[in-house]
């Protein structure tokens, strides 16, 4: 088990900087996941940590040792990659066995950790099966225990759940965590899916760009988004975002989103404490509302947000609530247990608004 | 589908129909074409076009004249008279002639020769066919003869010598690195001068191997002394003799009228020369007298019953047409009538020489004197054996050539097999006819095989048919002389080495040892390189890989007869690019390696055929591996990086592994082709020495074109090929889908 700490990280393809100087450190047993949209340059950073690409500049330490040029095998990590890369030649069993093979380990110690790894994941039929005769699942599994069999210092995860079908993938998701918090070795874990990187993290990176541009538990990561980039990135259905400017109200500064005539309007008191930035009337922000940080305005209460809802979609224990506030589309979740018709006109309360810099994304509350 | 069934008779009647419309108008014309075949070229073409041509006009008839290559000649002229196809007439070699009217190819020429007397006697007496019942008849017109004479260098020296020996007065004063004579000595053909200057022959009048005995010997030993002395070129074919004369690096050379055509540079000849008949042996006082061949117009059974065929031949041998291809493609006339024309001393000297030459024996046995002969000489000039024993050896092998086919045997058991093997197949087939199951079936697959009955007919007329017919030609002797069925005998004779000893040079057992050997050190080395620069050009670091990919692809472009021939000449013994090798070493880093005789012993010559081999099929394993590689997914790669495996273990725990499926059948074909590899034995090695680098192939080839034609005899070789293939292929589990994942 080693920390991780990579400092000043870049990797240029020819003429494209793919990684811009990135710092992370995973602490020790940690299970970090770096997540992103796609050509945000995670996956190159995994190879990089990997050892399979080489870095232009910066370091990479595993519990203080400097592993930055060195290869693969020096480095006493498993992965696990999105497509398996099983070896097709090989049986299930030699798969598994193939790591410690490479190590020299004794036939005893691998016919040993093979038979562990393949009772902890449920492989035991099919240790004489070659890769091509497994369901996609089973393959997945193989390439865990490839993994764990070898006890690395360092585990790394490309993107291991998208070949999966969305039930078999919760699944899984669960059994990683599951096997994590029994062998807690430092795990770095790629993935572009937020449901995975909330639920499997311990820390989370999100990268953009070929940077981070936040870190965190996911708890905070997703309450207090720095950037309108992080926050529209996690959640799901993501953060509505309206144009907007400060005004004063009746006990400090209204948020007001700028709309036409035809309907629709957003008007959200602030608290005079709390924020990131010291804010002042008549600045333009981009205000942010997450689909369920709204609720009906009770009798009486002044509705921060009014609209008419153009389509609504019953997703079971709520509704999915299409709207416009001015020219600007919002989406919208309620409890399903009150109705709201097609063309209904809503009062909703804010619970929480998030307020953003409009040129530079970066939030200001 | 009833429709289309229908059209397929419709359009069958149709073809029919324009075929015939355009076949009649030619059937409806006078006089039958006359049809002449020939090997000629350049020159010689032109003066025969123009001599067809004037007689076409005068007697109003069409002459069709066609080339057909030499080698191809007697091939086609076999299978064409026989159906009615062939040429009226032909012009060839004399010394064919036995052997074609063994097979009845030619008829006697009857009134196509007036007068006999009008040709020299050397050309009268090539034509003269004697019968079984002691009658002589003139079985072809002679129209021009050739011979080997002597050419000399008149820089280098005065004039013809005394005696052969006394080339060796001469040699001292020549130029370092000049030969006193350039002569064909690995040939039996060159070899003959010496031989008849001994009083000796290749065959003798009955028939039998004339080239053993005191002669034969005493001329081996002449021949030994020339190369030993440095006096001759080692190992010289015609195209060092005709390069080293060329180049003025030979006083004299012995060779044909061809010499004279290459000496001929654009402004008069590259070295100044002249022709000499050959000189006599001090040793016994006698002339050296070459063989003679005198190419004449022989006539097709067909053609002799036609008075105009007779007449054409008449006047293809006639003065005038003798005198004009004397002065225009300087072919020397075998007429009396016709003297070489006044100033041309090169074709006087070969008229000459043509008084004293011997023509060829015409008997079809001398096909067969000339394989052992060649044997004897390269291994007295090797100095592998002495001349005894290599003519005794000679003698053997002729022999054993000559024997008497198997006997013929009642194909009543055979035919009754088979019959019986057909009865039940028909059986069969008709209870599967009334089955009503089958029926059904055979209903709705009908569509499917009009789809697929064009592949079935062509692979069983371009496969299937030869197949069988090759394997039914190894149940008859399948000679000239003899087509007797013979059942298995031929089969019987191979498999017993032919009643010699079982593993004695040249059995079938030795024979298939070789070939075994051959093909897996060539597969394996095909192997171990092509998969070598496979893995090398698909490492995407490699610059100009694409540049690397097309050099290394050529090898296998070029055909590969060439790249046998080109190998063959490097291994030369005395002027080869090895041997170059070997001297600019020698001479930079002041070693003392020997040049080495490459086909002298086996492991050389098979060393020699396997370098040129591995060059010709290691490509083939490259493009297989660099297609194989392209499928391995680069992150399976990765993932055996990851799990700590270093460059060499990932090579052998997962790219090789991982190709194999691809290289199986690859490994397979590559096996086949290298078992079946006949250009590169017999042009590099030609089984030298002795026939020992030969494999089953060019053995079977040997038997059915250098051996008297016996056919069936290689047939059944070709058949045991076959056998073996198939069983090996079919043991290793290729072609059960075993070859794949």
């Amino acid at each position: 088990m080693v920390a991780v700490e990579i400092r000043g990280l870049e990797k240029r393809f020819g003429e494209t900087l793919v990684l811009r100087g990135v710092d992370l450190e995973i602490p020790d047993g940690a299970f970090a996941v770096l997540v992103g949209p796609s050509g945000c340059g995670k996956s190159t950073l995994l190879r990089l940590i990997a050892g399979l690409e080489e870095a232009t500049a910066g370091s990479i330490r595993f519990g203080g040792r400097e592993v930055t040029t060195l290869a693969p095998r020096e480095r006493d990590i498993a992965m696990v990659f999105q497509s398996y890369a099983l070896y097709p030649h090989l049986s299930v069993r030699d798969n598994l066995a193939f790591g410690l093979k490479m190590r020299g380990e004794a036939k005893a110690t691998i016919a040993r950790r093979v038979d562990e790894v393949a009772k902890m994941l449920g492989l035991g039929e099919l240790l004489d099966r070659k890769p091509a005769a497994l369901s996609g699942g089973q393959r997945q599994r193989v390439a865990m225990g490839r993994a764990i069999a070898r006890r690395p210092a360092l585990f790394l995860f490309d993107e291991p759940l998208s070949n999966l079908d969305a039930a078999l993938r919760a699944q899984v998701r669960v059994d990683i965590r599951r096997q994590h918090d029994r062998l807690h070795a430092t795990s770095v874990y790629v993935t572009h899916d937020q449901v995975e990187a909330m639920t499997l993290a311990d820390v989370m990176f999100v990268l953009n760009r070929g940077r981070v541009e936040q870190r965190g538990t996911p708890a905070e990561v997703y309450r207090r988004p720095a950037t309108q980039f992080v926050a529209g990135f996690l959640g799901s259905p993501a953060m509505n975002f309206l144009e907007g400017v400060l005004e004063p109200g009746d006990e400090g500064l209204v948020a007001r989103a700028v709309t036409g005539d035809d309907g629709g309007s957003l008007q959200v008191p602030l608290p005079a404490e709390g924020l990131d930035a010291p804010l002042a009337a008549g600045g333009r922000v981009t205000i942010g509302v997450r689909p369920h940080d709204v609720r009906p305005a009770a009798q009486g209460e002044a509705p921060h947000l009014t609209c008419a809802a153009s389509l609504v979609e019953l997703l079971g224990p709520e509704l999915q609530i299409h709207a416009r506030v001015g020219e600007a589309p919002i989406t919208l979740c309620t409890p399903a247990d009150r109705a709201i018709a097609r063309g209904e006109r809503l009062r909703l309360c804010v619970d929480r608004v998030h307020l953003f810099d409009p040129s530079s994304g970066v939030s200001l509350w | 589908m009833r429709q289309a069934t229908g059209a397929l008779p419709r359009a069958l009647a149709l073809a029919l129909i324009a075929l015939a419309a355009l076949l009649l108008p030619s059937r409806a014309g006078a006089e039958e074409p006359v049809r002449l075949w020939h090997a000629y070229r350049g020159v010689e073409l032109e003066v025969l076009e123009a001599l067809a041509g004037e007689f076409a006009a005068e007697e109003g008839v069409v002459v069709d004249t066609l080339a057909v290559p030499y080698d191809a000649f007697a091939a086609k002229l076999s299978s064409a008279i026989p159906l009615g196809q062939g040429p009226d007439l032909f012009i060839d070699a004399h010394e064919r002639l036995g052997d074609y009217r063994e097979r009845g190819l030619v008829a006697p020429v009857g009134d196509a020769i007036e007068d006999p007397y009008a040709f020299t006697e050397n050309a009268r007496a090539a034509v003269r066919l004697v019968d079984a019942d002691d009658g002589e008849a003139l079985w072809a017109v002679p129209i021009a003869q050739k011979s080997l004479a002597l050419y000399y260098n008149t820089d280098l020296v005065q004039g013809p010598p005394e005696t052969l020996e006394a080339i060796a007065d001469v040699a001292a004063n020549l130029p370092q690195g000049t030969y006193a004579l350039a002569y064909e000595a690995r040939s039996a053909y060159g070899h003959a001068p010496l031989l008849t200057g001994f009083g000796g022959f290749l065959l003798a009048d009955d028939g039998s191997f004339g080239f053993h005995g005191a002669p034969a010997v005493r001329s081996l030993e002449l021949a030994r002394w020339l190369a030993s002395t440095g006096l001759v070129p080692e190992d010289a074919d015609g195209a060092l003799v005709t390069s080293l004369f060329s180049a003025g690096r030979a006083a004299y050379a012995i060779s044909g009228p061809w010499l004279a055509a290459d000496l001929e540079g654009d402004a008069g000849p590259r070295v100044p020369y002249a022709v000499a008949p050959l000189p006599k042996l001090a040793a016994t006082g006698a002339p050296m007298r070459p063989l003679l061949t005198v190419e004449a117009v022989m006539l097709s059974p067909r053609g002799a019953a036609r008075p105009i065929v007779r007449a054409l031949a008449r006047r293809l041998a006639s003065a005038a047409a003798a005198e004009r291809r004397q002065t225009i493609a300087h072919s020397l006339s075998a007429r009396r009538d016709v003297p070489a024309p006044r100033g041309d001393a090169v074709l006087a000297a070969f008229a000459a020489q043509a008084e004293l030459a011997i023509p060829m024996p015409t008997d079809p046995a001398m096909r067969a004197t000339w394989e052992p002969a060649h044997r004897a000489i390269r291994k007295v000039l090797r100095g592998d054996a002495t001349p005894t024993e290599a003519t005794e050896a000679a003698r053997r092998q002729f022999d054993d050539v000559r024997r008497p086919p198997p006997p013929a045997t009642s194909p009543t058991p055979a035919l009754l097999t088979l019959g019986v093997m057909l009865l039940a197949g028909a059986l069969l087939l008709l209870r599967r006819a009334r089955d009503p199951a089958a029926r059904a079936a055979l209903r709705r697959s009908l569509p499917a095989y009009a789809y697929v009955i064009h592949a079935v007919i062509a692979v069983g007329v371009l496969v299937i048919a030869p197949l069988l017919v090759g394997a039914a030609t190894s149940l008859f002797a399948g000679r000239p002389d003899s087509g007797a069925y013979v059942g298995l005998g031929n089969f019987v004779e191979i498999l017993s080495a032919r009643g010699g000893p079982l593993l004695s040079s040249g059995s079938f057992y030795v024979v298939t040892l070789v070939t075994v050997l051959w093909t897996a050190v060539n597969v394996l080395l095909h192997l171990a390189i092509g998969i070598s620069v496979g893995l090398l050009l698909a490492r995407p670091a490699t610059r100009l890989r694409g540049l690397y990919r097309v050099i290394l692809i050529l090898p296998w472009a070029v055909p590969s007869y060439v790249t046998a021939l080109a190998w063959r000449g490097m291994f030369h013994r005395q002027f080869g690019a090895v041997t170059g090798l070997i001297e600019a070493c020698n001479e930079l880093l002041g070693t003392s390696i020997e040049p080495i005789a490459w086909f002298a012993r086996f492991s050389t010559a098979f060393t020699a055929n396997v370098a040129t081999n591995v060059w010709l099929g290691f490509p083939f394993m490259m493009v297989v591996t660099m297609g194989a590689l392209t499928s391995i997914p680069r992150d399976v790669l990765e993932a055996a990086e990851v799990d700590g495996a270093g460059r060499f273990a990932r090579l052998r725990h997962v790219t090789l592994p991982m190709i194999r499926p691809s290289l199986v059948p690859a490994i397979t074909l590559g096996a086949i082709w290298t078992f079946n590899m006949f250009n590169v034995v017999f042009l590099v090695s030609g089984g030298e020495p002795d026939g020992s680098t030969d494999i089953l192939v060019s053995e079977a080839y040997r038997w059915a074109f250098t051996r008297g034609s016996q056919y069936g005899y290689a047939a059944a070789y070709a058949v045991l090929i076959f056998l073996l293939l198939s069983g090996v292929t079919r043991l290793t589990g290729f072609g059960r889908g075993e070859g794949g994942r």
